[in-house]
């Protein structure tokens, strides 16, 4: 629990976590698949999921600005991906990306959630000039399971494609690809919809095969002027439990609308995970070089149906 | 108590020549261990690594430990400031730099 109540939260009653990473990881790592084949190799290999960036506690510090330090105190949690990357409309690269997970479970009846987070965003500072359009995206989604869905609502900020700026916007909406199309051509384990941050086709303008840009989607966050300097900025996203539909998200000092009923795929339940709650935050790299997700106090909340 | 993070860091990483892990903030931590494996190895390979440290996890220098294994190996390290990562390569019987895949794990205490 942050010892230092913040302004930019305003979590929904019950606060299922609220993680300063000044105290510790906070049980957030890397998220990395099952490995449960023989060997212990991975459960599946239709893309590389096993050589993403490590997730670290940062004190964010550089070698021109220092330390930076979080929001709140000295340590954030970074997120980082390697210096590799795939075109924009490939399937993501070996290391292309980082992850970092937390894994909970759905409090009695619950209602609503929301997920709030200070965030920021840097490339690496490991050339000269200003590298805000090597990174390609970044965003945060949930992993939940009632007893008839898997689904991951999300949101993602494509910040630039090919060096280019998009600075938009988009959310996880519902898919038409069969399973097969949805894990690049392969008729695998995996749902149509599940895991949408590496699944699914992805096209040159930085859309892929679920995921809607919002209409009023374009921001400009701050990245600021030099790759070592951080500007924390909060992001809330709020989901309704029971119809399985977006209700709220805000980034900075905006509040985009998501279109009447909108939501991700409702994909069919998987097996021994009824109840998840599995928030995640990723980065990706748009290429050969490495950047990075900085989040600081994570605030995890819900309202169940005595206190709604 | 003291906060403890274990970090896979490289997950049988291929690498062709050089062998250079992530760069690891650590700043926090008073103690780390690098846990080093070599997958399937040809025989005779022989994988030598340098501790490293870094004011700023760009630009690094040798610390002084070094791991040299054909197998499992670890290293402790203290005192290194915020970023550590490890460097080197693989030789093969006839001292030619040979590709290899390394699992590093860092342990982390503090």
């Amino acid at each position: 629990m942050s010892p230092h109540p913040s302004g930019y939260f305003t979590p929904l009653p019950r606060v299922l976590a609220a993680d300063d990473f000044d105290t510790g990881m906070n049980g957030w790592l890397d998220l990395r698949p099952n490995f449960v084949a023989p060997g212990f190799r991975e459960h599946s290999d239709e893309i590389d999921l096993i050589h993403w960036g490590p997730t670290m506690l940062s004190s964010a510090t550089f070698a021109f600005g220092g330390t930076h330090g979080s929001a709140q105190g000295t340590y954030s949690l970074k997120i980082s991906s390697r210096a590799h990357a795939a075109p924009a409309d490939e399937p993501p690269a070996a290391g292309s990306m980082g992850l970092a997970i937390k894994r909970l479970a759905v409090p009695p009846g619950a209602r609503r959630l929301r997920i709030e987070a200070l965030i920021a965003y840097k490339a690496e500072q490991d050339r000269p000039g200003l590298g805000v359009n090597d990174l390609r995206a970044f965003g945060f989604f949930v992993d939940l399971q009632d007893g008839e869905h898997r689904y991951m609502p999300g949101v993602r900020y494509v910040n630039a494609i090919d060096g280019e700026p998009v600075r938009r916007w988009q959310f996880y909406s519902p898919t038409e690809a069969s399973d097969e199309e949805w894990s690049y051509g392969r008729d695998g384990w995996h749902k149509a919809g599940i895991d949408p941050q590496w699944f699914g086709e992805r096209h040159a303008d930085g859309s892929t095969a679920a995921t809607t840009w919002f209409d009023d989607g374009h921001q400009h966050l701050i990245y600021n002027e030099s790759d070592d300097k951080l500007n924390w900025t909060p992001i809330s996203l709020t989901i309704d439990l029971g119809s399985r539909r977006y209700e709220r998200f805000s980034a900075g000092n905006r509040t985009l609308t998501f279109p009447d009923g909108a939501h991700p795929t409702w994909a069919p339940a998987y097996a021994e995970i009824e109840g998840l709650l599995n928030p995640v935050f990723f980065v990706e790299s748009g290429t050969d070089r490495r950047v990075s997700l900085f989040v600081d106090s994570v605030v995890i909340s819900a309202e169940t149906e005595e206190n709604a | 108590m003291k906060t403890f993070a274990s970090s896979v860091i490289e997950l049988r990483q291929p690498f062709e020549n050089e062998v250079v892990t992530h760069p690891f903030e650590c700043g926090w931590a008073d103690e780390a261990v690098f846990f080093v494996d070599l997958h399937d190895p040809a025989e005779g390979t022989s994988l030598d690594l340098r501790v490293q440290l870094s004011a700023d996890g760009i630009r690094w220098l040798d610390e002084g430990t070094r791991i040299t294994t054909s197998g499992s190996a670890f290293a402790r390290v203290t005192h290194f400031g915020g970023f550590l990562r490890l460097a080197g390569s693989a030789t093969d019987t006839h001292g030619v730099t040979t590709p290899v895949t390394v699992s590093v794990r860092l342990a982390l205490k503090g």
